[in-house]
This record gives structure tokens, sequence and C-alpha cells, in this order.
């Protein structure tokens, strides 16, 4: 018999269900995904932290989790894009205890429990993203029956004090950043990523291209660093609160190498470049979303997880869209106009989710030195 | 832009020849009326000019609707050529049509009539059809696309095939070039067994392909859709329940896949979307997989260019409407400019976010077919299919059994497959019980590895099939030491089950009948549990379950998992979740449900389909909310455009009663979709739901022999006799009265029980026999059987036991064919004006008795001026949409009309006054069922019809019989005829044939007679007589048509006959087995010489209502 736990909302709902993962309390903004499979990448990847993340599909944990034992440092194995768990909790309908797929080491319940964040079974996942849908900003709280503390995520941040934690109104990125620098891969083109949280699997891609990766904290000082290019991560929050990192990215603007940014990396850019973001209603966070290339009649379903998005009239004038999204014609993609400077609101390194835009990072990479 | 540039204003429409894919057969079923009839909507709405080619009569794309042109005729070249004679389309589309279709294609391109008419051919080029028709060049393709294929070499000789054997070695999968569902397949072990394989593939097929065989791996499959601009997108994934070695049409297939992980299910996209860019697909494509099942290694098995059944299951299965876009895709539309029609906010270029499962199971009647296997390998056998949607994978399973079995306890039910013994070995080959099998190894404490290592299904879905086989003892426990019995003991039993409990049982699929079934049957050990009983242990079950909260919750499909808002009127119920969606509103006051047909099978196609969406139409004009409850994929009353709302849902009453609860509606019509509604009507209404149209009363009487009999007494109207006899002795009692043939039924139909004609005392024992258990719970009913009696029949509709209309048909066969594969004409040719009086007076009469208030049929036999009864049923008929188009009335409009009070419109109908007549004849599909053999009786047997149009009799069923692949024999005719009396009625046709010019050839005996009466015919020897004999005569193809009349139509396996028949359809001769049918035939192709060019096309006229 497993334990209750309830979910309790901002907006004064609150839920019960089944615990699964550890028996800790947490909190973050209710967010859902509807992807439909890619889970324990969803899980670690960064731009959830600080999240509570609801699985629209059903079944989540059929195929179990890789081996990633907590001591793991880089490189990460495939499957995680991080080395622990981000989310500060997750809340599915139906899982696997029992697990047989040749890759699979624990199930999602033993895992989550091994890396001490909760979960909730048995919840009306599609009516939770009913209520996400309608109430902007939707924050939640984890209160498993017999809690044995707080989930733990990061210094900075005391999840069990603050009733509800919304990443949007704290300074987060902190947390999912690497501390010290890490240099990965042996290629000859020296690529210098801004860590504000990146999925591993951007690694992965740039060191297959050949190059070598210089992983850098967040507010490093970044006018010390030798490199070809730039990349600027994807993250967690607001890209607006992230101190001087607008600034110091205005500078590597300037130095006229490569510059690649990728979801709050594309952000980041657009502020340093002059334009402003906004807090969408509920954000784009699926494996289906699709962009089109603007000016052409092509069009990529992508990866996406932001629930912010860069404002279409702050483009600044040497700037344009470079990708709208189908549906919403939000901005989906920047680019300079003389410049070899580019950003893009998706994932082209998916992970999970569609690899349709795979071209982007090894036009990228191709690009350097030219 | 748009190809043919109709937008452009003050351009005149253009036209599209659409093909359609004929009967239904084996492999190619209701899938392509449901996408023909999306691309004709899509067309229709680009304001293009439609003409379908497709004699499938029974289908919803072949309503004469504006703007649609509708012809009856074979998908084959010279037909086809003459429509585009007369029509001059601009475009053609196959793509919607099946293999037939695109055969049809390939050819009107090799031959050059497309260039010479000046016809664009919409979507994939031709060319890449044939490319991926040919094995050897696809895999070609494949490798130059760097995508791993299988082992493989094609092969035009059986020498090559034992060289490529050496190479790839045992054991190696065999499969013929341009052949749909498999057709000619097989795996094979040895040599032996290879060239068994080869010789019969290659006798309908010039290639056939050796290939590495992949058993045990996974089987999974991409929907691909992609533009002209290569824009390309992956619909859905599916993945085989059952691992590779099954066809994927008679395999359990789950979508989306359940057990591939991210990197899995990325490297296979990947995949798919490079192979259609590299092939240059535009519309709609399938790629299906091999992945290996301990790594991300995988093969690219196959691509299909077109829709096909598997994109119809992906259509339902994700609500994204798949023929409708790939329609506008070949008009020329981007995918990126079409707006997704399930959101209206969103665009058709996206990948739809599924937020449930969905689990398909084929729909088997092997206990049809005397002699055929049970076995499933690569080709596919399943007559048709049912697709579950659930929150939980045990939901989906549970529910998907208890829709494809129509048996409401589901995987518990008893004497499903009476034998128990041989488990391992049945679990070992694969067969369609397999499931079943691998339940009661759980039962008997099997371990999820062993039954894996046996099967070779994926431990997650064995995992979850364990799971239901623990709950149910857990239930059955309940039952120990509850006391009372009957519903008491189902209330006591369940008294203490608690919120929790109950939901738990909910969750993991158990059904209120399949809980009282587990109980009762627990209860009564061997006892006899009658439906009945059952039924009513699952109301009393129901109201506990309520009492403690416990309700299922009602879930749209909206293809984005609630990601945007959707006015989507596609539905489903489940226990996975607490809070029902938001529905669709409208200002509807009254509402109905119109039961569908659940699964096709064999009796049940895709007329009734026809005749719900009829009804649902009919009810939308006149102002009512329609809501249809069915659950089969490969229809067009799924769509979610059907109907104001559909329930993608059970046909069971605890399902039904659920939807009625919620729903609020007026009614249930359950007598639109064939026998499963009808069963469940009285059910429905002693649960209290109001039945629209005929009473239970009615009902019943119809249904119930005795009652229905003694109705026909009062009235004055003659029957056969019958009685119902309880023991051995009871009927041999009835023989001594009334003597042979006799026709027997079982009371329940055990699968491999059967109706049969017994002829004389020997084979009467026989059906004893398989009879089973004959005893006073289970009566048979017996009836005195005419032969050489005509059959006739009358459909129409009655309001308030008074006929509205009702229209006369007749059998070109003598009875004892079964009426749904007998050849049928309207309006009826030979009858005498005597008979039809006669007939419409007792109808009238019949219809008064009833108290018959809607759709009806009543079947007659004529010999002698007599006319006896057989059966009438108070529900729309098999023949309704053959009847309704050749009338030019739609009968389950009408019927519709009256069921919910408003007045018909039958003003302008008069029968007399047709222009033509029609001709219906049925597909058989004994080509895909090795060892059956391919006879007519009383059983039906035969998987789809088409309905012909022509000037006079003989035109139709030249074209009719031609639809169902009986053409003009041009080499050589093969006589087998059985008694002296068949003999004498062939030899004016055997005359005609000499005249024809057609070498005869024929049995000895035949022979023997043809020659005494003057008429050349060479004698051929039977096979174990040595010699040249009949099966040669048919393999070295002198003959192209087979006649052979057994001696009584009595079913005796493995006779001479039969070895001539099952030869005739494996090297693909037309086969006839009717004396009248073959003298019908043989008189018409001498009335109408050289046909295809003196016939002048016909049009369907519109319907007059």
């Amino acid at each position: 018999m497993r334990q209750k736990c309830s979910l309790i909302l901002s907006d004064g709902n609150r839920f019960e269900g089944d615990l699964i993962g550890a028996p800790v309390r947490a909190t973050g903004e209710l967010v859902f995904t509807t992807g439909m499979v890619g889970y324990s990448e969803a899980i670690t990847d960064p731009s959830y932290y600080g999240q509570i993340l609801v699985f629209t599909y059903p079944l989540i944990g059929n195929y179990g989790i890789p081996d990633l034992p907590v001591s793991t440092r880089e490189p990460i194995p495939r499957g995680f894009e991080s080395l622990r768990p981000q989310a500060a909790g997750v809340i599915l309908t139906v899982d696997s205890p029992e697990t047989f797929h040749w890759n699979s080491f624990h199930s999602i319940d033993q895992w989550l429990k091994d890396h001490d964040v909760p979960g909730i079974v048995g919840l009306d996942t599609r009516h939770l993203v009913h209520l996400i849908r309608s109430g902007a900003n939707v924050l939640g709280r984890m209160e498993p029956e017999s809690a044995t503390g707080d989930r733990y995520a990061g210094d900075s941040i005391d999840f069990g004090r603050s009733k509800f934690f919304d990443p949007g109104q704290n300074r987060i990125i902190t947390e999912v950043s690497t501390k010290e620098e890490v240099v990965l891969g042996t290629g000859s083109t020296r690529i210098a990523v801004v860590d504000c949280g990146v999925k591993w699997n951007i690694i992965r891609q740039l060191v297959e291209l050949g190059c070598r990766v210089q992983l850098l904290p967040w507010d490093s000082d970044l006018t010390k660093v030798e490199c070809d290019a730039w990349l600027v991560s994807n993250g967690p929050g607001d890209p607006t609160r992230t101190d001087n990192l607008r600034e110091r990215i205005s500078w590597v603007l300037e130095q006229d190498k490569p510059v690649l940014g990728i979801c709050l990396g594309h952000q980041m850019i657009a502020l340093a470049a002059g334009a402003t973001t906004r807090r969408m209603p509920y954000g784009h966070r699926s494996h289906n979303q699709p962009v089109y290339e603007v000016g052409t009649r092509r069009g990529y379903i992508t990866t996406q997880n932001h629930g912010y998005v860069v404002e279409d009239e702050s483009i600044p004038d040497d700037w344009e869209p470079w990708f709208r999204n189908v549906n919403d014609q939000t901005i989906e993609g920047i680019r300079h106009k003389s410049k070899p400077l580019r950003s893009v609101q998706f994932h082209p390194e998916a992970s999970g989710g569609p690899r349709d835009t795979a071209w982007i990072l090894e036009q990228f990479v191709a690009g350097v030195g030219k | 832009m748009p190809v043919l540039d109709v937008l452009k204003p003050g351009q005149k429409p253009k036209k599209i020849l659409l093909l359609g894919s004929g009967g239904l057969s084996i492999g190619q079923a209701g899938e392509f009326d449901y996408s023909g009839t999306q691309a004709i909507k899509a067309m229709k709405e680009e304001g293009m000019q439609v003409v379908v080619v497709n004699p499938n009569i029974a289908t919803v794309q072949t309503n004469p609707d504006p703007g649609v042109s509708i012809y009856l005729y074979p998908v084959e070249t010279e037909w086809v050529k003459k429509v585009i004679e007369k029509e001059r389309p601009d475009a053609i589309v196959a793509g919607f049509g099946g293999q037939t279709a695109l055969n049809c294609l390939i050819d009107l391109d090799a031959k050059g009539i497309l260039k010479e008419f000046g016809i664009q051919n919409l979507g994939t080029p031709a060319s890449v059809l044939r490319m991926t028709e040919d094995r050897d060049e696809f895999a070609e393709a494949m490798r130059k696309n760097d995508m791993p294929v299988p082992p493989s070499m094609a092969c035009d000789t059986l020498e090559q095939a034992r060289e490529a054997v050496e190479k790839i070695g045992f054991p190696v999968i065999v499969r013929a070039a341009y052949a749909l569902g498999g057709l000619g397949s097989g795996f094979a072990d040895n040599m032996e067994e290879l060239e068994e394989l080869v010789v019969a593939a290659l006798a309908s097929s010039p290639q056939v392909l050796v290939e590495k065989s992949l058993k045990g791996w996974k089987e999974v499959e991409y929907e691909v859709m992609r533009d002209g601009e290569g824009n390309t997108i992956t619909i859905c994934n599916m993945e085989n329940f059952d691992p590779l070695g099954i066809h994927t049409g008679d395999s359990i297939v789950v979508a989306p896949s359940q057990t591939l992980s991210d990197e899995e299910y990325q490297v296979l996209r990947n995949a798919a979307i490079s192979i259609v860019n590299h092939l240059g697909i535009v519309g709609e494509c399938n790629v299906q997989y091999a992945l290996s099942p301990d790594s991300t290694e995988f093969y690219v098995i196959e691509v299909n260019a077109r829709l096909s059944r598997s994109s119809a299951l992906a259509s339902k299965a994700t609500g994204y409407p798949i023929a409708y876009i790939a329609a506008k895709v070949v008009m020329g539309f981007d995918l990126i400019e079409l707006k997704n029609p399930v959101t209206g906010i969103t665009f058709a270029f996206f990948e739809p976010a599924l937020d449930y499962v969905t689990v398909k199971i084929p729909r088997w009647d092997l206990s049809k077919f005397s002699g055929v296997s049970r076995k499933l390998g690569s080709t596919m056998k399943s007559v048709g299919e049912i697709m579950s949607i659930g929150r939980s994978f045990p939901e989906a399973l549970q529910k998907a059994v208890r829709m494809v079995t129509e048996n409401p306890e589901g995987l518990s039910m008893q004497r499903v497959f009476p034998e128990q013994d041989g488990l391992l070995e049945k679990l070992r080959v694969p067969t369609d019980a397999r499931l079943y099998k691998v339940l009661e190894g759980f039962r008997r404490g099997m371990s999820i590895g062993e039954i894996h290592e046996i099967t070779h299904i994926d431990e997650w879905f064995l995992y979850h099939v364990r799971s239901i086989a623990r709950l149910e003892s857990e239930i059955r426990e309940l039952g120990d030491g509850a006391g009372a019995s009957g519903t008491d003991f189902v209330r006591n039993a369940l008294a203490d089950a608690g919120t929790q409990q109950w939901r738990h049982w909910k969750v993991l699929g158990f059904g209120d009948e399949q809980i009282a079934g587990l109980l009762l049957r627990h209860e009564r050990q061997t006892e006899e549990v009658t439906e009945q009983l059952i039924q009513k242990g699952s109301l009393e079950a129901r109201s506990l379950r309520q009492a403690q909260g416990v309700h299922p919750v009602v879930k749209k499909i909206d293809t984005t998992a609630a990601e945007y808002p959707s006015p989507s009127n596609y539905l489903y119920l489940s226990y996975g979740g607490q809070f029902h969606d938001p529905l669709p509103e409208d200002e509807k006051v009254f509402s109905a449900i119109v039961l569908g047909g659940g699964s096709y099978r064999i009796g049940t196609s895709v007329e009734f389909d026809w005749c719900a969406v009829s009804c649902s139409q009919r009810l939308q004009k006149a102002g009512w909310r329609s809501i249809i409850i069915n659950c089969n994929p490969e229809t067009v009353s799924t769509d979610y455009n059907s109907s104001d709302r559909l329930y993608f849902e059970e046909l069971t009453l605890e399902r039904i009663l659920d939807v009625a609860d919620y729903e609020k509606v007026v009614g249930c019509i359950a007598s639109m979709g064939g026998q499963q509604p009808n069963r469940l009507a009285l059910p429905l209404a002693a649960a209290g739901i109001k039945l629209l149209g005929h009473s239970p009363k009615t009902i019943d009487t119809a249904e119930d022999r005795s009652k229905f009999s003694a109705l026909l007494d009062s009235l004055g109207i003659d029957q056969p006799a019958w009685t119902s006899a309880r023991s051995p002795e009871e009927i041999k009692e009835f023989t001594n009265r009334t003597g042979f043939p006799v026709l027997i039924r079982p009371s329940y139909v055990l699968s491999g029980a059967a109706m049969n004609v017994a002829w004389d005392e020997e084979s009467l024992n026989k059906c004893l026999e398989m009879a089973v258990d004959i005893s006073p719970d289970h009566p048979v009913v017996i009836s005195g059987f005419l032969s050489g009696a005509r059959e006739i029949e009358l459909d129409g509709v009655a309001r308030d036991g008074k006929i509205l209309t009702a229209i006369v048909s007749e059998h070109v066969e003598n009875a004892g064919v079964h009426s749904g594969d007998a050849t049928t004409v309207v309006p009826a040719q030979r009858i005498y004006v005597e008979t039809a009086r006669k007939v419409r007076k007792a109808g009238r009469a019949i219809a008064r008795g009833l108290g018959l208030n809607g759709p009806f049929n009543i079947q007659f036999l004529a010999r002698e001026g007599e006319l006896k009864v057989i059966e009438c049923n108070a529900r729309a008929a098999r023949s309704f949409p053959f009847v309704s188009k050749t009338v030019g009335i739609n009968l389950a409009s009408v019927a519709t009309d009256v069921i919910i009070g408003t007045e018909p419109n039958l003003e302008r109908f008069n029968e007399d006054d047709l222009p033509f007549v029609g001709a219906k004849a049925a597909m058989f599909s004994f080509t895909r069922l090795a060892g059956a053999d391919p006879i007519l009786g009383v059983e039906m047997a035969s998987t789809g019809e088409v309905g012909c149009m022509g000037h006079n009799f003989e035109e139709a069923l030249l074209l009719a019989l031609q639809a169902t692949g009986t053409g003009r024999p041009t080499k050589g005719v093969l006589v087998s005829s059985g008694t002296e009396k068949d003999k004498l009625s062939f030899l004016k046709s055997a005359k005609i044939l000499q005249k024809m010019g057609l070498p005869i050839y024929a049995t000895e005996g035949t022979a023997a007679y043809l020659n005494e009466h003057g008429i050349p015919a060479t004698a051929l020897a039977w096979p174990d007589e040595g010699g040249s004999d009949v099966i040669g005569a048919i393999k070295e193809g002198l003959v192209d048509l087979v006649i052979n009349i057994p001696k009584s139509s009595r079913r005796v396996e493995l006779t001479r006959g039969s070895q001539i028949r099952q030869a005739a359809v494996r090297f693909g001769c037309a086969l006839l087995t009717n004396m009248e049918k073959v003298n019908a035939f043989i008189h018409a192709l001498d009335k109408c010489p050289d046909f295809v060019k003196n016939h002048e096309l016909l049009k369907l006229p519109p319907y007059q209502n």
C-alpha cells in the first residue's frame, strides 16, 4: 500500500493521490508536458527546476530508468540531461512498478526515491491541464501523508518555509549552472557554453561534432574566455532575473564570433540585443511544437519547454525573426541581419523529442571560423 | 499553393477521379470507406467535383450526394478508362482505395491512359508506388538511403529461392510482390516449407522475396504525412503486442508505443521521415520496422505509400483526420497552412499528443470456415477489428476484449476456447486465442519470464495481463462464504467492497458483468450461468459501485492532450480520472443514441455502418443531437463528423447505460447496427432505457423462434416445419416426421458450432457431434429445409404496424446459400406476379402482427406456388444500402423518420419506375484462408459485397461478378458438376461456352455426359488417378474459370471436389459452385457480347428522399 500524497494548488484546489518516490514535501510552479516518451530526460532537464511537472501521457515509467548512480559525474549518460532530477516533483496517472526494458536499471518510483524527489500517481492529469491552462501561474505544493522532510533543492532556496515557491519570482539560475568550469571533448573547434542550466545533449552533440566544449558557470567573467564561438544555453526561470547576465551577453554579441542561443539562451540574446520578453499564460512544453522558418514554407516539429517568450515588436532593426510558431505565431528564433548571431526558442538538441532541427547545431559548428 | 489552382476566382471547378477499393475482403476492409469518405469531403470543400469508381454499394462513399458522381463499376483498367472517357477528369487519386486502387493506377499509368487523357496523378508518383511494391527495388532504395533492410533476395524462380536461402539461412520469410495483406507470404524453417510457399506465391505473383526471419523482434509502425514542400510529420506510432512474425493486420496493436524509450522512438521516427523524404512521398505513408528487443538495432520491413488499415487506426487513435488532411495535401496544400479541424485553432502541421492508450484487437471468424488453420502468421486472416481507449493499459486491453468478443465478461469469459490442455504448445504457436492462453498461463501460476520465453511478447505487456489474472482471483474470493445465491449472492459478495477497491477493479478494466460473472461462476461451479443472470447480477454490482461513488468520467480526444481548448466531440469513458471534460455545447433539445455495429465480421460489415451513418445524419437534419456509440476504427460512423457526439466505446449494457445516464437522452436506436445492438435491445429496455423504433415486445417476438412461429400460425402464414429439440431423440423424432433435409441451428453459437444442413441420417449424426452439447439448457432449433426453392427478401420500413415502403428482391441461387453469400437482384426478375403479391400480403400481415415500427427485413422461400416465411428481422438488414441505392430511396433515413416521429418524404418514389437493374454479389476471401473449403452453404462465408447497376439483369450480373473476381473467361473452363440434374441444366451453358470458342475441360463423368450430348470436352483425371489431372490443368493455367458443383451442399471436407475448389482459389481462377449462378453468368456472357465496349455507363442517381 502506498501512502497518500496531496497536491495543494495556489488557487485553492486540493487533490489526493498515491505517493511514489521520496516522502518529502515539495513546491513549485505547476507545468505540464505532453511528451509521450522521454520522461527521464524531462525530469532531469534543468529548465524544469522549481516546477512540478505534470505528465499528460498517463503511463509513465514503462521502460524504466537507465543507470544513473547518485555519484555520477560528467559526461552524463544518455537518457539524462543533468546529474539529478531537477523538477521539484512529478505528477502522473499510472507508473510501472516493474520494468523490463533492456536499458532499465530502476523503476521511476525507486529512482525518484533514490534522488529524494516526491511524485504522485493516480491524479486526473488531464483535469490539472485544464486548471493550468485556465489560471495563469498555478503554483503547487506536494504534501505526503507522513513526510520525512522537504525536498532539498539547492542552498539558496528554502522550500519548507514558503508555502508556494514561484520560480518566476526568484533567481534560480545559480542552482542549475555548473559551479566550476568543465572542459569536454578534444576537438579543435572551441565552443564556450554559458551554462544557465544546460541540457546535456547540447554538450554531447557539440562533442560529437568535433568540438572542445568549455562549460562555464553562468556568472563567469566572460571577457577572460578564449574560444571560437559561443553558445548560451537553456535554463529555468525568468530571463530578467539573471543579475547582469544580459550585459555580459551584450559583450559576447559584440565579439564578432558566432553565437547560438537556445531557449533561455535565446531569450538572453534577445534581451542583450535590446528586445524584451514576457511571461506566457502557460508556455510551450511538449515534443510536438510546430515552427516554420520565416520567409519559407518549411516547417519543423520541435521539443520545447519555456514559459517566457521574446516579444515580437521589440526585436531591434538589425535583427529579424528566424522561426515562428505555426500555431500562435510567437517568436521561435531570431537572427542578426549581418552577423553570425542566432538563437532559437526550441531545443535543436531534442532529447526527448524529435530531432528535426539537429541541423541548427551542425550549421552553427560548421560556421565557426568561416 | 494548390496544384489545381481551384481557388482562383472565375475558374471552373476541377474534376477529381477517386478510385475506391471494391468489395470488402480480408486485408482490404472498411478502412477505405472511411478514408475515401474523408477525401471526398476534403475535395468538395475545395469546390472540386468528385467522380468515384467503386462497386462497393454498401459504403458511405458511394452515396450519390451533390457534387459527387458515383460509378458502381469494377476498379479495373477497362472500366475506369470508360469512366475517364465519359467524365474527363482533370486528376486522379488512388491513395484512398487500398491496394486495388493503387494497382489500377499503376496500370493506367503504364498503359499511358493517364497521359492520353491529360490526367494528373495527385499524390505520390506512380513510379514511386511501383518501387515500393517491388521488394527488390525497394530494398535497393533503402540501402541507398542507409536504411537497414533485412537480408533478402528477390527471386523469380524456385531455383533462385533455393540459392537465396543458402546465403541467408533458415528461418526465412517468403513474401509475394504486389499482394495485399501479405497474401502468399509465410515462414519457412526448412527446404520443404520453402518450396511449398514459393510455388504458391509464384502462381499469383511474378516475384517472391526470400528474407531473413526476425521472429521475436518488436514490430513497430509509424504513420507519416509529407506535403509537397517536404514538410513531414509522424502522426502516430504503434507497437504490436505480438512480436514480429504475425501480420500486423492480425496483431494486437497498441498506440502509442509502450515499451520504446525516447531514444528508440526518435531513431525510428527519424528513419521514417528520412525514408519518406527520400522516396518523395506526397500524402500519407506507413513505415513498418522490426526493432531488436535488446538494443536500438532495427530493420525497415515495409513501406505503404497510401492510406492503409494502420492509417485508419492511427486516425482514430489520435483524432487526427489523416485521410482528410492527406486529401488536402495531395491537392497541393501545405501542412503549415491547413488548420487542424479538431481544435479549429491549431494547424495540421504538428504531431498529436495522446493522453490515453489505445488497443486494437483483430476479429477473426476462423470458426466460420471449415478446415482452416487457426495459426497466425504472415498472411492476414482477420476480417475486422476494434479499438479501445483507456487511461491504463489493462483498462484498454480489457475493454478491447469485450468489444471484439461481444462478450461483456471479456477476458474472464468461460467456454470461449474450452480445450485447456497442451497450454504450452498453444502459447508457442500464435493463434487467434493466444491472449486467452497467456491469461490462462498466469492463472495457473506461470511467471512473466516463462511466458515471455515461449511467446516473446514483451514482459511489460505480460506484466499487465498477470495483474488482470491476479485481480480475477481476488474478485472470485469475495464470493467465498457470501451465502445466498444468484443476484443476492452477488450483492453479498460485493457488500463490503469500498471505494478504493471498486476504483482499483475499474481502473484495471473490469466490467460490471465481468465481475458478476466471475462471482456467479465461482458460486455455481459447473452449473449453468445464463446471460440474463449475469446481466441482473451486474445491475446489482452497478448500484453497489455507484453507491461507493465510483463512476467513469467522460474524456475528450482532441489531438493535443488538452494543451489547447478544443470543441472536439470525440469522446470516451475511463476510470483513469475523476473529472468529466467539458462537453461541446449546442442548442439541441432532443438527443438519441445510435448504436453502431462493432467489429466487422462475417455477417456484419460496412452495410450496417452505412445504416448507422444514414440514421445519424437524418437525426441531425431533424434537429436532434445524434450520439453514436461504436468501437470499430474502420468505419465512417466513428468519424468525428458523422455525429454530434461520438463515444468510441464498448457496445455493452454497462457502457450504454453510462452514456445514457450522462447524456440524458430521449432513447436509444438499436435497429441500425446489425445483430449486436439488436441483441442489446431487450436488456437495455429491461434496465430502463427507452428503445426508439420497434418496441421491446416486437423485437422479442421477432427474435424468439417460438413466439414468432406462433404469430405466423395465428396469421395463417406458412413456415417451414420446425422444432426446438432438447435431446438427440427429439431431433430424430422430428426428422422421422418431416424427412430430410433439415437445417440445424444451435441456440447459442459457440465458436466451432455453426448452422448446418443435414441431408440424411449420416450427416445428421455428424452435425450432432459438432454441436457438442444438446441439453435442456442448450436446445437446438431444427427446421425443414426446402431444396430447390427460390429465396425472396422484403426490405422496408413500417410505422405502427403499417408498411410505408417495402422492396422485393430475389436471389439468383436457390435456397441453401446464406442470404449474405447469395447473388441478389432488384427488382426481382423471375418471380410470378402472384408470388410478389403473396410476399407483400404476408409482409403486411407480419408488420401488423408484430407491430413493426421501424426498419425490417423478411425472408421467404417460394416453391411451386407455396410461400413460406423463414424469418423476420426487426431491424435494418444487410441488404438496406443495396436496395436503397438501387431504388433511389434511403431506407435507413426513412426508418429514422419513423423512429423519431417525423414524416418521411416518399412522394416521388415509385418502385415500378426504376431506370435500371441492380445486382449484388458476395465477395469472398478464401485466398487468404489456407485449408478452408471454398464452398457456400447455410453458414455465411463472404467478407464483403458489391452492387452494380445494368440496363438489364445480365449487365448488372456481369458487372457484379467481375467486381468480385469472376470475369469473362478467356482461356478455358473446367467443369465438374455434381448430380444428373445439375449436368442436365448445364447443357445450355456448355453450348454457349462452345459457341464462345472456349475449351471445356471436365472431370470424367461430366466430360462423358457433355460428349454424349455433342459438346466436346477434354476429360481430366482426378489427381489420385494419375495422368493429366484437373489440379494440373488449374496449376498450368489452362483454365481461368472453374465450375465445381458439389453433389449436395453438405460440407464434406477433403473430398476431391474440395481439392479442385482449393486449387482454383490458390491459383487465382474464378470459382463458381452454384449451378443457378453458373447458368445465369454464362447466359449473361452470351447476351452481352463485347460488353465493355457496348455497355453504356450508368451513374447512380441521387436519393429521392
